[in-house]
């Protein structure tokens, strides 16, 4: 993690307003920071979405790929995560310094999408045991500004909405060979269903409570966090996926308590999403918005 | 008379080589079926038959060698060494890096074993954090091996169970014992420290018969939980160092096999206790008779300087000369 260095009374600070509920920048425990997001800014890909949470920024590109599917789940397409922590976000990152990092959410995003129910890798198939689609998922790191866990996931789960798979019109069997014919029309594609892909909810512990959307210094102030990944399934949270990290411990109570809140945090980030991504999609034509990010 | 004792050779005796190449979604069933099925509320929380022992090696300074069930890992921890990457460097914590390694032969499948070191190293970090008092070597780095000689599932879980002796026996100081056990729900039966066996049946086909309810029927079809968690645990205080699950899980049965777990976790802690007790005593039973010996020693060197004193040094040199037998005067 990017680190910030804090004085011992900083830490008192920060660690007496989580105890009254009210956090340096004003939030409650449940609170989170306010968030920018804009999908479809990346014109080589098939999907992106750019996400800021205060003073993370996370832009993810989703790129495809035809390949042929693993012989154990035929009818199953593949995802492949890849994080790059570029240096701009923290000099610390220069070099392989990001690397841990960069590996840490590439195996919390892998772990949290590798349940068929959690992800439904069927609606990536094109024929059964012979071909897929492969979707790359880059993620890159602008910006380190704390929680990246949860600014990473839900820019994934925007961009995957935002993807624009080209519409696969005829294939012909020569000699049990398949060709595939590929729609030139970049407006005739197939979109995913998003409705169950997870997202990541990073549950701190600070002093004897819990608090989501932890900022940089919010987090060296945290003796162990836990990240729940939520999957919403017929209007039902469920865990497909969750680990703790930090370096501590907690007593089996608080970690109840804490995958509670995460729970039910991550059930109200996925509706807000939902809505948000669902209100961008309408407004189209000059309705559309400016795009108020950087690229452009 | 002599008595030739047949080999068998299933070469010979007709059977093809390899049985499958691959696993059909078919022999998934196949395999599933062919398991011991548990039910849905295991009645006995006990870990499988365990063998510790530590400081196995003479090499290093903490190793320790556990067999659980039909796994078997080999840890080594070296003593603490400066911090290499100066990036890596913290304000008041060491670092802890911990690498798995496979042994060629301890799994079937070579393919995946890169991405399981990854994952398994990073986890088992995660989990030994915790434990380590890591505000003793600051700008230091505590370097853990783990060799996997033999994998039956729970790897994970032996791992840090078998980190966690290999800590005590390198004389790091540490918070408490960890321990570690994992549990698993597949079809609605809960698998207790399941084997390779009904890991690969979740990992490799990923549920993929969780999905087969709710394919085109009804969707209101009975969803099909199936996950894995592996939990860490130091007891003293109670404490819950790691928990890692994957699969979907709905929130009650996560917290089902996290009791689960802790139970196990218990019982694994009187085990490990006890070996390390023993390996206490039989260091300081070790330690006592080098003492003794050393004082023996030290008795026999004080003769032979008291015969010296008394008899004046010329003479105490002639009568400590032996004859050499092959030469003659």
């Amino acid at each position: 993690m990017a680190y910030v260095a804090l004085s011992e009374a900083e830490k008192t600070f920060i660690l007496h307003g989580v105890e009254e509920d009210f956090r340096c920048d004003g939030r409650s425990r449940r609170d989170y920071r306010p968030m920018e997001l804009e999908t479809a800014l990346v014109s080589n890909a098939s999907g992106s979405a750019r996400l800021r949470l205060a003073n993370t920024d996370i832009l993810v590109g989703i790129k495809t790929e035809i390949d042929v599917p693993d012989p154990l789940t035929p009818e199953f397409g593949k995802l492949e995560f890849f994080v790059d922590c570029s240096a701009n976000a923290t000099p610390e990152f220069e070099g392989r310094g990001g690397s841990d990092l960069a590996q840490e959410l590439v195996l919390a995003l892998e772990n949290a999408y590798e349940s068929p129910l959690a992800f439904d890798y069927r609606t990536l198939c094109l024929i059964p045991g012979q071909q897929c689609w492969k979707l790359y998922i880059d993620i890159l790191i602008l910006e380190c500004g704390g929680n990246l866990h949860d600014a990473v996931s839900l820019a994934a789960k925007a961009a995957l909405h935002n993807t624009k798979l080209p519409r696969v019109t005829a294939s012909l069997l020569d000699a049990g060979v398949t060709d595939l014919i590929i729609s030139d029309n970049p407006y005739d594609c197939t979109r995913l269903t998003i409705d169950t892909v997870p997202l990541l909810v990073t549950v701190c512990k600070i002093g004897d409570y819990c608090l989501v959307d932890p900022s940089a210094e919010e987090e060296v102030c945290s003796p162990v966090s836990i990240v729940v990944s939520v999957s919403m399934r017929n209007g039902e949270a469920f865990l497909s996926g969750s680990h703790m990290t930090g370096g501590g411990a907690m007593h089996r109570d608080t970690m109840r308590n804490c995958l509670d809140l995460g729970l039910s945090i991550g059930e109200q980030l996925n509706t807000l999403l939902a809505k948000m991504l669902k209100q961008e999609e309408e407004r189209v034509g000059p309705k559309r918005p400016k795009t108020v990010g950087f690229l452009k | 008379m002599l008595r030739v004792t047949q080999t068998k050779n299933t070469l010979l005796d007709g059977a093809t080589i390899a049985e499958d190449l691959y696993t059909t979604p078919k022999d998934c069933e196949e395999c599933f079926d062919s398991l011991e099925l548990p039910g849905k509320n295991p009645t006995k929380l006990c870990p499988r038959s365990t063998f510790v022992r530590a400081g196995v090696l003479t090499t290093v300074r903490g190793s320790a060698y556990m067999e659980y069930g039909n796994t078997k890992v080999l840890a080594i921890v070296a003593p603490p060494h400066e911090l290499m990457r100066a990036s890596a460097r913290r304000m008041n914590m060491g670092v802890i890096n911990c690498f798995v390694n496979f042994a060629a032969f301890a799994t079937g499948e070579l393919e995946s074993v890169p991405e399981r070191e990854k994952h398994l190293g990073s986890m088992l970090t995660k989990a030994l954090e915790p434990v380590v008092c890591r505000t003793e070597f600051l700008n230091f780095q505590l370097d853990i091996r783990v060799l996997i000689l033999d994998d039956d599932g729970c790897l994970l879980s032996t791992a840090i169970n078998c980190c966690g002796v290999a800590l005590v026996e390198c004389g790091i100081s540490t918070y408490d014992l960890i321990t570690a056990s994992s549990a698993c729900i597949y079809r609605d039966n809960v698998f207790l420290n399941p084997s390779a066996k009904e890991e690969e049946l979740l990992r490799k086909h990923r549920g993929g018969h969780a999905l087969a309810g709710s394919d085109n029927s009804s969707p209101t079809a009975a969803l099909q939980e199936h996950g894995l968690i592996t939990t860490a645990s130091m007891d003293t205080f109670e404490q819950v160092a790691q928990c890692q699950q994957g699969g979907y899980l709905s929130p009650a049965t996560y917290v089902k096999l996290l009791d689960y777990t802790l139970t196990i976790n218990k019982s694994l802690r009187q085990i490990i206790r006890r070996v390390l007790t023993a390996r206490v005593k039989e260091q300081h039973e070790l330690d006592v008779r080098e003492k003794a010996e050393s004082a023996l020693e030290d008795q026999r060197l004080a003769e032979i300087i008291e015969r010296l004193k008394q008899q004046g040094l010329d003479d105490f040199i002639q009568t400590n000369i032996k004859e050499d037998p092959f030469v003659k005067r």
